[in-house]
C-alpha cells in the first residue's frame, strides 16, 4: 500500500512537472469549450418563451405587449399549457409562461377582495441554470411589479416557478459532455506515450531489478490517470457551470462511475497501443493517428440522426460514441442514443477486450 | 611458450559461495551471448568480469539479478535459484544496470525515497546522498544531472535496501577520475563491512585497483579466472619491451633476439616483445634498426599488466 502511494505520487509529481501534458490534459479541453461555447451560445439574448392566456381578459392580452416582457422574448402563444410544456420538451420553446384564469378581475380590484394571491407559474428548463435563472428572474419582476402598483394591500400575484426536463438541449450543453469525453479518450490513449518512455529509458527495467510487483506498478500508473481524468472532470464541469450556467443534472456519483469506466477503457486502450509500440516515437504517431478516427467518427459532435446512414454505422462500434451518450445523459439529458445500461455495458466491454490484448502483449523490456 | 597452459577453471570452490554459476547458457538469436560458464563468488569478495562490448558481461549479470532467464545451465544467488525465486532474491540484492535514466522529473532525493518503499527496509536517503556526494544536488531533477552525478544517483539506488550482494555493471563509466576514485573507496567500504560486490568493467585499471579476484570474459566465455596476481604470474614470467612497429624486421628475427620467448602485435601499431633478458632484447633491437637505418619510436619497457594477460588469451587489446 506504502509502496502504490510513493509509485502514484511519483507519478503526479512528474506530471505536474511536465508543463506540456498539463496544458493538453487540463487547458486545452477548456480552451475547445470555450471557444464552442462561445460559438454556439451566441445570439441568446432573446429567448423564445411560450404564452399560455388561461384568462383571456383584456388585462392579460395586454401583457403580451408589455415592453418588460415583449422586449425581452419572443412570446409564442399556445392554447393550452400542455401543448407549451410539450414544444418545450422538444425545444421549441425555452419557457412556458402561463397566465392563471382571474388574471383580470384581481388586476381590476387590485387586491380589494381579501384573499390568496392568484398563482403565475412559469415552467423552466433545471439543466440551464442561466437561461432559467434569465428567464424567471424577468418574470419575477414583472409580478413584483404588479404587487408594488397594489402597494400597502396584499400581493395580487404569486410567482410559482416547474420545472420542466427539456429533451431538446442546447448546442453548449449537447458539446460540454462531448468535450470531457474527448479529453478522457485523449487521457486514456496518451498513457501510452511515459509507458513507453519508461521502457524505452530502461526505468521498467530498473523497477523489475527490485521486488515490488508488476501489477503494483501498473495500478499505480493506472489511478494517476484516474485522478487527472477525475480533476478533468471536476474542471469542465465548473467551467460548464460558470461560463455557460449548467448543471450536473444526475446522480453525481452515477457521474463519476461513469467517468472512471470511460478513463479505464481508453486507458486500457493506451495499454494495447503501448504494447505494440516500441518507441516513444510511434507510440505517440499511433496515438495520433488513432484519436482522429475515434473521435470524428463517434457521435459527441454531431447528434447521429443527422449523420449519414454509413457513417451511423461505424460510429455504433466507436467507444467515445457510448462514453459521450452516458456522460451526456447523466450530464444534461436530452435524447440517449442508447439507453445508460447499454452503453456502459459496451465501454465495460471495451475495458475488458483492451486489458486482456495488452496483458497478453505488453512487454517490459 | 606459455600459451601453451591449460586454461584454469572456476577456481577456488567456496564453502560459503554467495553466487554459483553453473554451464550458464543463453543465446538472443543467432548470438550465442553467454556460452557456457562456470564461476562462484564467496561471500565479502569483490569479483569482477572483465572483458570488452558484447562479450557477454552484462547477459550475466542480468541472468543473476532475475533480470532474464538462461537458456541452461544453473545459477544461486545468496542460496536462492534465480529463475524460481527471482523475487526473494530482489529484496536481498542491489542492482544498478549500466544504462540509468530514472524519473526525469524527480528529484535526486525524491527518486531515491521512492526505491526505499520498495524495500522491506532501506537506508535513509540522506545518508546515501551523502555517501554518493550528491549533498549539492539533492533537489535538483535526475534530468538536470551530469553523465557521472547520474551514475553515482544509480549506484545509491543500488544501495537502498542495503544489500548482502551488490551487482554494480559498469559502475565508472561516465565519471571523471576523481568521482572513479571514489566509487572505488565506496566499494572498498563495502567489502569492509562484508558485503559481496560483483562488477562487471572494461578497464583494466579498475580490475586491477579493486577486485579481490577476476573472470576475463570474451564472446560469451570465460577464459581464465583468478586474482590479478595469479593471473599475470601464471602466463608471465617476463617483461615486456614495446615500440612502434618497424615493418622491416620480421617476426623470426624478433624472436631470434636474446631473451624473447614471445612476439605479439598491438592493433598492428605496436610490437610487444616478452623477455627474460631486457638489456639483450633492447640491444639486438636497436642493432638491427640502425642496419634498416631507422631507430625505434616509443620504445618503452613494461612489467606485465592485466592488458597483456588479456592480449594474450584473447589476441586483441579490450577496447577493441
Amino acid at each position: 500500500m506504502h509502496t502504490l502511494v510513493r509509485l502514484t505520487s511519483a507519478n503526479l509529481k512528474s506530471f505536474t512537472r511536465d508543463r506540456a501534458a498539463m496544458f493538453w490534459t487540463l487547458a486545452f479541453p477548456l480552451v475547445f469549450i470555450l471557444l464552442f461555447g462561445a460559438i454556439f451560445s451566441g445570439g441568446t439574448s432573446r429567448f423564445t418563451v411560450a404564452w399560455v392566456d388561461g384568462d383571456g381578459s383584456p388585462s392579460s392580452t395586454a401583457l403580451l405587449s408589455n415592453p418588460a416582457l415583449a422586449n425581452v422574448f419572443t412570446l409564442k402563444t399556445y392554447a393550452t399549457a400542455d401543448d407549451a410544456i410539450a414544444a418545450m420538451k422538444q425545444g421549441d420553446v425555452r419557457a412556458v409562461l402561463v397566465i392563471p384564469k382571474g388574471f383580470g378581475s384581481a388586476i381590476a380590484s387590485a387586491g380589494a377582495v381579501g384573499g390568496a394571491a392568484l398563482p403565475l407559474t412559469v415552467y423552466t428548463d433545471p439543466s440551464n441554470q442561466q437561461v432559467s435563472g434569465t428567464i424567471t428572474g424577468i418574470v419575477a419582476s414583472l409580478v413584483g411589479g404588479f404587487n408594488q402598483a397594489a402597494s400597502g394591500r396584499p400581493p395580487i400575484l404569486a410567482l410559482q416557478t416547474q420545472t420542466v426536463q427539456s429533451e431538446a438541449i442546447s448546442a453548449v450543453a449537447y458539446l460540454v459532455p462531448s468535450i470531457l469525453a474527448m479529453a478522457l479518450m485523449q487521457l486514456g490513449l496518451f498513457s501510452a506515450i511515459p509507458i513507453v518512455e519508461q521502457r524505452e529509458s530502461l526505468i521498467l527495467k530498473r523497477i523489475a531489478a527490485t521486488p515490488i510487483k508488476r501489477r503494483t506498478f501498473i495500478a499505480a500508473n493506472v489511478i494517476t490517470r484516474l485522478l487527472i481524468g477525475l480533476i478533468q472532470a471536476v474542471v469542465i464541469l465548473a467551467v460548464a457551470q460558470v461560463v455557460f450556467g449548467i448543471t450536473l443534472l444526475g446522480n453525481p456519483f452515477v457521474f463519476a462511475g461513469i467517468v472512471v469506466l470511460g478513463a479505464l477503457a481508453f486507458i486500457a486502450l493506451g495499454y494495447v497501443v503501448a504494447s505494440f509500440a516500441p518507441t516513444e516515437d510511434s507510440a505517440s504517431q499511433m496515438v495520433s493517428i488513432l484519436q482522429f478516427p475515434l473521435m470524428f467518427l463517434s457521435g459527441i459532435f454531431f447528434a447521429l440522426e443527422s449523420l449519414p446512414q454509413v457513417l451511423r454505422s461505424v460510429a455504433a462500434f466507436m467507444p467515445l460514441t457510448y462514453l459521450g451518450d452516458a456522460l451526456r445523459q447523466v450530464m444534461v439529458g436530452g435524447t440517449p442514443f442508447v439507453p445508460l445500461g447499454v452503453g456502459v455495458g459496451i465501454l465495460a466491454a471495451w475495458l475488458v477486450g483492451c486489458f486482456l490484448i495488452s496483458a497478453r502483449f505488453f512487454r517490459w523490456q | 611458450m606459455t600459451l601453451a597452459q591449460p586454461v584454469i577453471p572456476s577456481g577456488i570452490t567456496h564453502a560459503d559461495a554467495v553466487i554459483r554459476v553453473r554451464d550458464l547458457q543463453k543465446r538472443y538469436g543467432e548470438v550465442q551471448a553467454v556460452a557456457g560458464i562456470d564461476f562462484e563468488v564467496g561471500r565479502g569478495e569483490v569479483f569482477g568480469l572483465l572483458g570488452p562490448n558484447g562479450a557477454g558481461k552484462s547477459t550475466t549479470i542480468e541472468i543473476l539479478e532475475g533480470l532474464r532467464t538462461q537458456d541452461a545451465g544453473e545459477a544461486t544467488v545468496l542460496g536462492l535459484d534465480v529463475r524460481s525465486q527471482a523475487s526473494a532474491l530482489k529484496e536481498r540484492i542491489g542492482v544498478q544496470l549500466q544504462t540509468a535514466a530514472l524519473y526525469p522529473r524527480l528529484t535526486v532525493r525524491e527518486v531515491l525515497e521512492l526505491f526505499a518503499s520498495f524495500y522491506t527496509s532501506s537506508v535513509p536517503p540522506d545518508q546515501l546522498i551523502e555517501a554518493l556526494d550528491l549533498g549539492e544536488r539533492r533537489n535538483a531533477q535526475t534530468r538536470q544531472l551530469s553523465g557521472g552525478q547520474r551514475q553515482r544517483l544509480s549506484v545509491a539506488l543500488a544501495l537502498v535496501n542495503d544489500p548482502e550482494l551488490v551487482f554494480l555493471d559498469e559502475p565508472t563509466t561516465g565519471m571523471d577520475p576523481a568521482a572513479r576514485r571514489s566509487l572505488w573507496e565506496l566499494v572498498r567500504g563495502l567489502r569492509a563491512k562484508g558485503r559481496t560486490v560483483l562488477l562487471t568493467t572494461h578497464y583494466m585499471e579498475e580490475a586491477e585497483e579493486l577486485c579481490d579476484r577476476l573472470a576475463i570474459m570474451d564472446h560469451g566465455k570465460i577464459l581464465e579466472i583468478g586474482t590479478v596476481d595469479q593471473l599475470v604470474g601464471r602466463r608471465f614470467t617476463e617483461r615486456t619491451v614495446r615500440y612502434e612497429r618497424l615493418p622491416g624486421i620480421d617476426d623470426a628475427t624478433l624472436a631470434a633476439f636474446p631473451g624473447v620467448t614471445r612476439v605479439a602485435h598491438e592493433d598492428d601499431e605496436a610490437t610487444l616483445l616478452y623477455t627474460r633478458d631486457v638489456a639483450g632484447t633492447i640491444g639486438a633491437l636497436l642493432g638491427a634498426a640502425e642496419a634498416l637505418g631507422v631507430e625505434p619510436r616509443g620504445l618503452g619497457i613494461r612489467s606485465p599488466s592485466l592488458e597483456d594477460v588479456f592480449l594474450a588469451l584473447t589476441g586483441h587489446a579490450i577496447r577493441d
